[in-house]
């Protein structure tokens, strides 16, 4: 179930004056059955790469492989229908995906569109919606009344209700509480856990350290550096400023503390390796 | 001191559920004041509830010593602005400066007086280069800035932010919290900011924060006390800054809340 992305460069409005190219010979594997994370500063190409993924977008040029689906310019809407049942996709501010009268039949729209029967997408519904934690009491009302945080998760149940294979996340944990936020790293590593393979997009780099296999930085539309969180945030710091991106916070903290005298024996990247370290190297007088 | 808004013995409540049972709050002219608590704690609602969004079931909200009623109900939206949380829900022009013109057309402005009032406010959020700029070609902390503007332009008393850098990227976040800064620095007394977060980096940077769980006020101090908290604020599912989690994992540990910078000195090789 790996995906890959051979030679891929993607523009809007190819072929025309007013093309833009947005993508530039992407070269990647994503692995079966591991979180990889996607990060880059706003612009960077992460949202265009990800659409790729379930053919919302086609290359320009080159080939995008999923599974044993091939996605050129020239595959058909029509030959995409097993890709998207293949992919779940969360998007952006998923709240704006919901449009139903109630909670369930919100969740059950996914399911019904891939021919499940009507008893099978509600038993798939019901447990898409346990295990993004929607209270049962919830599943009659309309989606709408819902807080945000709420909403977010029963958006997240209708791209999982479908049981797909893949799942794509664009900044899943934006606007959650902190509670909210450890709930979804949880989800992932569930997901993870079940055999899926899980795609995200983050700005929160310890969200990155804490649940990614794999990291594939994009710069300018271009893949900039794909390796393991500890590969990627153990460069030089000066190549973080070069593509504008931070440090987990506890790295951050500890170029804080190493500018004023303080050198610990190396990065840190998540805040418990930081308290070890300084309970260990630097213990206060 | 003057205040702001006073809430005298609220109650709301939805469905069956009792959201504020007695609430008291009351917030002088010029502070900036963070509201902070987990998703579905009851800060948006309170929002609401002071700019008469939704209706309470009790109690009294005063504004500036005004009563909050239906015939008061337009004066006192007239002093309060309101951001949202999501940038892309509360654009109406074409342009960043239609936009901004929009709630001046609104009240009535003199069309001979609403170049410089949209020119300052524009400068005040540092977004006056982007005038002519079509909104969906900015990003999400320059759409949040504009947004400000647009409110600043009205000259209000208080500013309320609902959440205003929960969407933004890191950058578009410090661009926010830069502006915020600013703006109290500019008008001082003259502007009474309310932050709706449960980002503690932005909280900590109000004069006082107030922390609220299920309608109930939990905390209510400066953001030094209510970082020292830290086994109230894991309770009502929140967080400290950075350095406060780990200052609450060091084994020997500063004898007060200290911030980032501070933490920082305390650790450093200059301090022992």
């Amino acid at each position: 179930m790996a995906i890959t992305f051979e030679q891929v460069n993607f523009s809007y409005g190819a072929g025309t004056t007013l093309a833009n190219p947005i993508l530039h010979d992407i070269n990647i594997t994503i692995a079966d059955h591991q979180v990889t994370a996607i990060i880059g500063q706003t612009g960077s190409g992460k949202s265009t790469l990800i659409q790729h993924l379930n053919g919302l977008l086609k290359p320009t040029t080159g080939q995008v492989t999923v599974d044993d689906l091939i996605v050129t310019n020239a595959t058909k809407e029509k030959q995409l229908t097993k890709l998207r049942a293949k992919v779940g996709m969360v998007f952006q501010f998923p709240e704006n995906q919901l449009f139903a009268n109630t909670v369930l039949e919100d969740v059950m729209y996914g399911p019904l569109n891939f021919g499940y029967q009507t008893d099978e997408a509600k038993q798939s519904a019901q447990s898409a919606l346990k295990m993004v934690n929607v209270a049962e009491n919830l599943w009659q009302n309309s989606p709408f009344e819902l807080s945000g945080g709420q909403m977010r998760r029963v958006a997240m149940a209708g791209a999982l209700a479908s049981n797909p294979d893949i799942v794509v996340m664009d900044e899943p944990a934006a606007g959650l509480d902190p509670k909210g936020q450890a709930e979804l790293l949880e989800l992932v590593a569930n997901l993870r856990q079940s055999g899926k393979l899980v795609v995200f997009i983050s700005h929160q780099m310890d969200h990155v350290v804490s649940v990614a296999d794999q990291v594939i930085v994009m710069q300018d539309g271009h893949v900039a550096v794909q390796g393991t969180p500890a590969d990627v945030f153990n460069r030089d710091i000066d190549w973080f400023k070069s593509v504008n991106l931070d440090l987990p916070r506890a790295g951050q903290f500890a170029e804080q503390l190493r500018a004023n005298g303080v050198s610990l024996s190396r990065r840190p990247l998540t805040l418990t390796e930081l308290a070890t370290m300084l309970n260990e190297e630097h213990k206060h007088e | 001191m003057t205040q702001a808004i006073t809430i005298n013995n609220l109650t709301y409540q939805y469905d069956d559920h009792e959201l504020f049972d007695g609430f008291n709050l009351s917030i002088e002219a010029g502070e900036w004041v963070a509201l902070v608590g987990h998703n579905g704690s009851g800060k948006s609602t309170l929002a609401k509830l002071i700019v008469g969004l939704i209706v309470a079931n009790g109690g009294d909200i005063d504004v500036f010593g005004k009563r909050l009623t239906v015939d008061s109900i337009n004066d006192i939206r007239a002093q309060i602005g309101m951001v949202f949380q999501n940038p892309d829900n509360q654009f109406v022009g074409a342009t960043v400066a239609d936009d901004v013109a929009f709630g001046l057309e609104n009240i009535e402005l003199p069309s001979n007086e609403m170049p410089q009032r949209i020119d300052e406010a524009l400068h005040t959020v540092g977004m006056e280069n982007f005038k002519e700029r079509e909104p969906h070609t900015l990003s999400g902390g320059q759409k949040q800035r504009v947004a400000l503007a647009s409110v600043l332009a009205l000259g209000p008393k208080i500013i309320i932010l609902d959440e205003a850098t929960a969407m933004l990227d890191p950058e578009g976040r410090a661009s926010i919290m830069k502006t915020l800064q600013n703006l109290k620095a500019q008008f001082g007394s003259e502007l009474t900011l309310i932050t709706i977060t449960h980002d503690m980096d932005e909280a900590a940077l109000a004069d006082r924060i107030v922390v609220i769980n299920d309608g109930r006020l939990i905390i209510d101090g400066n953001p030094d006390d209510v970082f020292s908290k830290s086994q109230t604020m894991h309770d009502n599912g929140l967080e400290l800054p950075f350095a406060g989690e780990l200052t609450a994992r060091l084994t020997v540990k500063p004898k007060k809340y200290l911030d980032e910078r501070e933490l920082i000195h305390w650790l450093s090789p200059s301090n022992k």
